[in-house]
């Protein structure tokens, strides 16, 4: 039997909280999630069951038969043999289209949205001209490209000339070495690869190729006219040879594009034509054949159209052209027009809603198939998953109306059936959206999905205004523009649409550790738990800090000299980015980069710049624990701290406890809050806020954890605010440390709200109890919830819902729980996938409940 | 400096390097760097070391083999 929700004495009444559905009275606690996936038809279920998922763990592949393929590592090195002597935009567009004419294409059983990027689907590409150390860490594992000795040949080849080695010269081999060890900071884009973008799918979708293919030979056609005038002016007119060369590159592209799709036309042409039996596969097929051949080389003009014509500028922008991890686009609405035409006007392509989210279902899948040639760093950060894939839906429109819409609910619905840990999604919450989605959204929360993961609209916008405003071609969002919002990836907003998005991760993302910051910070800059190396500027010992105000000024120089470190590194990738690794694909379905003739990479309209602090709590409350008791009451010297830390608390456990038990983020606790505010606000941000990126504008923080809070715990020793040396440290952006928030969810909720100046996103995980979401109640307290955030201004929060006997169940029988899925940080994983330390980081996490001091605060009404 | 056995310690050459090592893991970034984990807890916490040169550094814990993702961070 299932457990209820014990009843609650409220306002005079007994409040019951009866299943909202009576037959799940008769499930047991402990496998619930095994009763929740319902794909919506026999396709979807058998796609389901076939998927072949690519979680890593631990920096390893979960399921066996994944491995690299030398394939694109191949393809990529003749073409840049063969393209000497050309302009460098030009050999990258030849490396894309050898990729597409040349690249093996597969086409997969029951499947109706097609296309890979790899040669065999349990394969994912290689990326040599990226980060040699990436490629030699597959070249030494489990996963090694085929054959090894020609793979190894080829990243001798690529070397000197990858993103990083022309970025390693002009850094201090010091500061590489702490930069690459992934414990005060995360390793640059450079070393790793790591890459995001939000592609302009628009363009694709409303224009088609052939248009942008147009557009460009008309402006190369303008440009030579202008080259040619006299009298001649060098200081201008030279200024169009680059231009005239991003424009033929773009051109080569989106050729090399729609012959591709052309070859996946042909594929299904001739299998419906000689080699498939049944009737109804048959006829699919030809459908297929013939909607490639039409997309995305012109406009869409169906729902399949835009699914197909998505999927494809998906492939080329996140694993052909470039590897980027991410999934970001509107997606509600950019689909909501081909929506209305197959599913309402009936025009072209008619189909029901029924049919739209089947085609939801198996667009997850794909994506859930979809291989990513992750450098080990980034194995290990999303354990139990694939990669970042993270779609947006809901906010508002530019007319400031609620942006949810039919699409919106088909999406919700196919991703609480099918139930899969890829894509995630991210819901803009606003006071406008419609009741019936904010109803699917919570279905999905409460199911256990971890997703939608929820973004406050206004804030979102607000925050397109801001960044707008340091636009270094005056060029930023407009105010209706700001509304067109989503995550680049699990946290930060960013312009979407035809033009000024972002392109590369160098404008935004990677990490800096306040709390293995704070650790060497006590040892004047010294990792001895770790690396056993200087990670940071000589700035004293912790005896050395008189009062408070010297161990913070300590720690701010030792944060500010990372985030200048790091914020350098990615201009200085950015830099080589825009002379070697052009994406000329991106760059013609850019609306500004055509219109100005520039390269995708070196365009910056609308700056966004941010870097993530994890591990912030670990750090904010081992200060609240140091003042208050060291400082304040003088309880305990400083090098009695020390002394315990270097101990790992053997033989001080009585002032372990008091160091516990001093005050803790999350409870609405003045003398914390206070000290923690401020930390976030002056340091974390004020700091960050004084560095300007490539684009011109501030970084901000994103404070997220993905599972960077379970490795850099592991890096980590001993820590003042009671934590052993190894145990993970906090695991959101501003979440409460596990099992410290005491006091309820809105005590969290008042503590979140106080930190606003000088942040651009922080993430906020919390865990509800299963009994009382699944109850009649469920959405009604939920949506009162939803409310008291948003109007407390807080910028995030995301769920678990999932009971510890089903997790604990699982771990003793991880083959019976294969759909259990929990929210990690910013991306959901399976959590069988995932290591035994990253589990218990889940259970250790505190399952809010409710009570009436609760519903008081959100001021909800409950009925019997 | 004295080399303690126990300790990690740089040995050019060794027939137990820490890349053969069940509590080595790799490094996020270089591979010819690695992370030793054999500080276990019995709750079960993993408190990492820096392996500067997998190659050739070796300790007195060194034991071949290869531990599954699920005993790792």
């Amino acid at each position: 039997m299932a457990t209820m929700a014990p009843a609650v004495e409220y306002k005079g009444k007994v409040i019951d909280f009866p299943f909202e559905n009576p037959e799940e009275e008769k499930i047991p606690d402990d496998e619930l999630h095994e009763h929740l996936a319902k794909p919506s038809t026999e396709r979807t279920k058998r796609l389901k069951a076939r998927c072949r998922w690519k979680h890593a763990s631990a920096g390893e592949f979960v399921e066996h038969g994944v491995r690299a393929g030398i394939e694109r590592m191949r393809l990529v090195t003749e073409a840049h043999k063969a393209s000497r002597g050309k302009p460098e935009v030009t050999r990258r567009a030849l490396i894309l289209e050898r990729c597409l004419n040349k690249g093996t294409i597969c086409l997969q059983t029951d499947e109706k949205i097609i296309g890979y990027h790899a040669e065999d689907p349990n394969y994912f590409p290689l990326y040599p001209e990226l980060s040699y150390m990436n490629v030699k860490d597959y070249l030494m594992s489990d996963y090694s490209p085929q054959p090894e000795a020609e793979a190894e040949a080829i990243n001798d080849y690529w070397k000197p000339y990858s993103l990083q080695a022309k970025c390693e010269q002009y850094f201090d081999p010091i500061d590489l070495t702490r930069m690459y060890q992934v414990s005060t900071m995360e390793a640059p884009t450079f070393a790793h690869g790591y890459n995001s973008i939000i592609p302009p799918y628009e363009t694709v979708l409303e224009d088609g190729l052939l248009k942008r293919i147009k557009m460009a030979e008309e402006h190369i056609k303008e440009a030579k006219a202008e080259l040619a005038k006299e009298p001649w002016d060098g200081s201008k007119q030279l200024s169009w040879i680059p231009k005239i060369d991003n424009w033929q590159a773009m051109v080569i592209a989106d050729k090399a594009v729609i012959a591709w799709a052309r070859r996946y036309a042909r594929l299904c042409k001739i299998v419906a034509e000689n080699f498939e039996s049944d009737p109804d596969r048959k006829k699919e097929l030809m459908e297929m054949a013939e909607i490639s051949n039409r997309v995305p080389a012109e406009p869409c003009k169906g729902l399949k159209d835009a699914f197909q014509a998505k999927w494809y500028t998906f492939l080329v922008c996140h694993g052909i052209e470039r590897y980027a991890s991410g999934f970001a686009h509107k997606e509600d609405k950019v689909l909501y027009p081909y929506y209305k035409a197959s599913v309402i006007d009936k025009t072209f392509q008619p189909m029901t809603h029924a049919d739209v989210v089947e085609y939801v279902e198996m667009e997850r899948l794909k994506i859930s198939e979809h291989g990513a040639g992750k450098s080990r760093g980034y194995r290990e950060i999303f354990p139990g998953s694939n990669d970042l894939f993270i779609l947006t839906l809901g906010g508002t429109n530019r007319d400031g109306s609620d942006g949810c819409n039919d699409m919106t609910d088909a999406i919700l619905e196919g991703a609480r059936n099918i139930r899969t840990t890829e894509p995630s999604i991210v819901f803009r919450y606003s006071k406008k959206n419609r009741p019936q989605t904010l109803r699917k959204v919570f279905n999905c929360v409460r199911d256990g999905l971890g997703y939608p993961s929820i973004k406050n609209d206004d804030v979102g916008i607000e925050q397109m205004k801001y960044y707008s405003k340091f636009s270094m071609n005056n060029n930023g969002a407009t105010d209706e523009e700001a509304h067109d919002w989503c995550n680049v990836l699990c946290m930060s907003p960013g312009l979407c649409g035809r033009r000024k998005s972002q392109k590369t991760r160098s404008e935004g993302g990677s990490a800096i550790f306040p709390a293995k910051i704070l650790e060497i910070t006590l040892n004047n800059g010294y990792d001895w738990a770790y690396s056993d190396m200087q990670l940071g500027p000589e700035t004293g010992n912790a005896e050395d800090f008189k009062t408070y105000d010297d161990l913070l000024e300590a720690f701010r120089k030792q944060y500010s000299y990372v985030m200048s470190l790091v914020v350098r590194a990615k201009d200085v990738g950015r830099h080589i980015e825009t002379q070697y690794l052009q994406i000329p694909f991106v760059s013609s379905i850019d609306d500004g980069c055509m219109e100005l003739g520039e390269e995708a990479t070196h365009l910056s309209e609308q700056p966004n710049g941010w870097h993530n602090p994890i591990t912030t709590i670990v750090a904010a409350n081992s200060l609240v624990a140091m003042k208050k008791l060291i400082y304040d009451e003088k309880k305990y010297t400083m090098k009695q701290l020390m002394d315990a830390l270097k101990a790992n608390w053997e033989g001080h456990e009585e002032m372990r406890k008091d160091f516990k038990n001093a005050p803790k983020w999350g409870n609405d606790d003045d003398y914390a809050d206070t000290i923690i505010q401020s930390f976030y606000e002056d340091i974390l941000g004020g700091e960050m806020a004084k560095v300007t990126n490539y684009s011109g504008g501030p970084v901000l923080p994103v404070g997220q954890a993905v599972a960077l809070y379970m490795e850099v715990g592991s890096r980590t020793g001993p820590t003042p605010d009671g934590r052993y040396g190894g145990e993970a440290a906090d695991d959101g952006g501003i979440s409460p440390y596990f099992g410290t928030d005491t006091k309820g969810p809105t005590a969290v909720l008042k503590s979140v709200s106080k930190v606003q100046k000088n942040q651009k996103a922080n993430l906020l995980n919390q865990r509800l109890a299963v009994p009382m979401m699944r109850s009649v109640h469920g959405f009604d307290i939920w949506h009162a919830y939803m409310d008291t955030w948003h109007d407390l201004n807080v910028d995030h929060v995301q769920f678990n819902c999932v009971s510890t006997d089903e997790m604990r169940a699982a771990q003793r029988e991880p083959e019976k729980h294969r759909d259990l899925i929990v929210r990690i940080a910013g991306f959901s994983a399976r959590f069988v996938d995932i290591p035994t330390y990253g589990q218990n980081t889940i259970i250790a996490r505190n399952e809010q409940n409710f009570g009436p001091q609760d519903f008081e605060f959100m001021n909800l009404e409950l009925g019997q | 400096m004295e080399v303690v056995d126990s300790q990690l310690h740089v040995e050019e050459g060794t027939v137990k390097p820490c890349l053969k090592c069940k509590w080595q893991i790799a490094d996020p970034t270089n591979p010819d760097q690695g992370q030793c984990t054999v500080n276990r807890t019995a709750m079960g916490s993993i408190w990492k070391r820096w392996i500067r040169d997998v190659h050739n550094m070796t300790c007195s814990k060194h034991e071949e083999g290869k531990l599954s993702f699920r005993e790792h961070v």
